[in-house]
């Protein structure tokens, strides 16, 4: 996958390039040495309407549509610290962090408490992702964006509310 | 091994936790991003972490961490992950209409 221009930026992943090769070349070249796009695939006329009616590749991230130059572990990595952090943050004082504060003073056994929440918590998760992958599946990504949306903001006015009680 | 109290405690965090905010936000934000698993794994660990703190720290936990602000950031972390939800959606429909 040796790119034909040299380019200092050849580290941006642009996957791929489809464009019929006979009118928009020469605009594509200077994109190309601007260090813009890395690979050109050349394709012929009837693969690009092939590719029209073929359904929209799988919904792409977040990260991805703001800036489609993100490195995919960087991505990764984002996607982690920022899951944690927030989730971290609104259950600090949580009903189940007081649930198992709760129930090691009463027990004495912290260990089997944790045990048994941990995989309580580890089960809750699962079903939460898997449930979201069940809808994206079903959903067009603007709508599931915008639901997901929703989501998020219906979780912070809980916050908030539990702020102001 | 205490299967009884592993068992209390599986169940009460289990029904605890099913629904509530965290969930809500795992099923949004591993239905919306392409890295689901990662999604998975934030989850897991801030939630595990913050249940071995309460077991550690006990009421320690409330000076360490004042409620009403960390709350308030996360709920602040919420809306701007919302925000960027809806701007790319939108940003996306007049990518959509200008073609």
């Amino acid at each position: 996958m040796s790119s034909p221009f040299p380019s200092s930026k050849s580290d941006i992943p642009v996957s791929l390039v489809s464009v019929e090769t006979s009118d928009s070349l020469p605009a594509l070249l200077s994109e190309a040495k601007s260090g813009a796009i890395t690979e050109i695939i050349p394709v012929t006329p009837d693969q690009v309407s092939n590719q029209a009616d073929s359904p929209p590749l799988k919904n792409p991230t977040i990260e991805s549509r703001i800036n489609p130059a993100t490195n995919q572990g960087a991505a990764k990595w984002r996607v982690f610290t920022s899951t944690f952090i927030t989730i971290f943050l609104a259950e600090m004082g949580d009903k189940t962090q007081i649930a198992t504060l709760l129930m090691t003073a009463e027990s004495h056994a912290p260990w089997i408490i944790f045990l048994g929440a941990a995989t309580a918590l580890i089960a809750t998760s699962l079903v939460g992702v898997l449930l979201g992958r069940w809808l994206a599946g079903r959903l067009a990504p603007q709508t599931l964006d915008r639901a997901a949306a929703l989501m998020l903001l219906w979780v912070a006015a809980m916050l908030i509310w539990e702020v102001i009680q | 091994m205490d299967w009884q109290l592993l068992g209390i405690s599986f169940f009460t965090v289990f029904l605890a936790e099913i629904g509530d905010k965290s969930q809500l936000a795992a099923i949004a934000l591993g239905g919306s991003s392409a890295h689901p698993r990662n999604v998975f794994l934030g989850t897991v660990t801030a939630l595990v972490l913050a249940s071995l703190l309460g077991i550690l720290a006990g009421e320690g936990v409330a000076q360490i961490f004042p409620a009403q602000l960390v709350k308030s950031i996360a709920a602040l972390g919420f809306m701007i992950m919302a925000i960027r939800l809806l701007w790319s959606s939108f940003s996306s429909e007049n990518a959509n209409s200008a073609d």
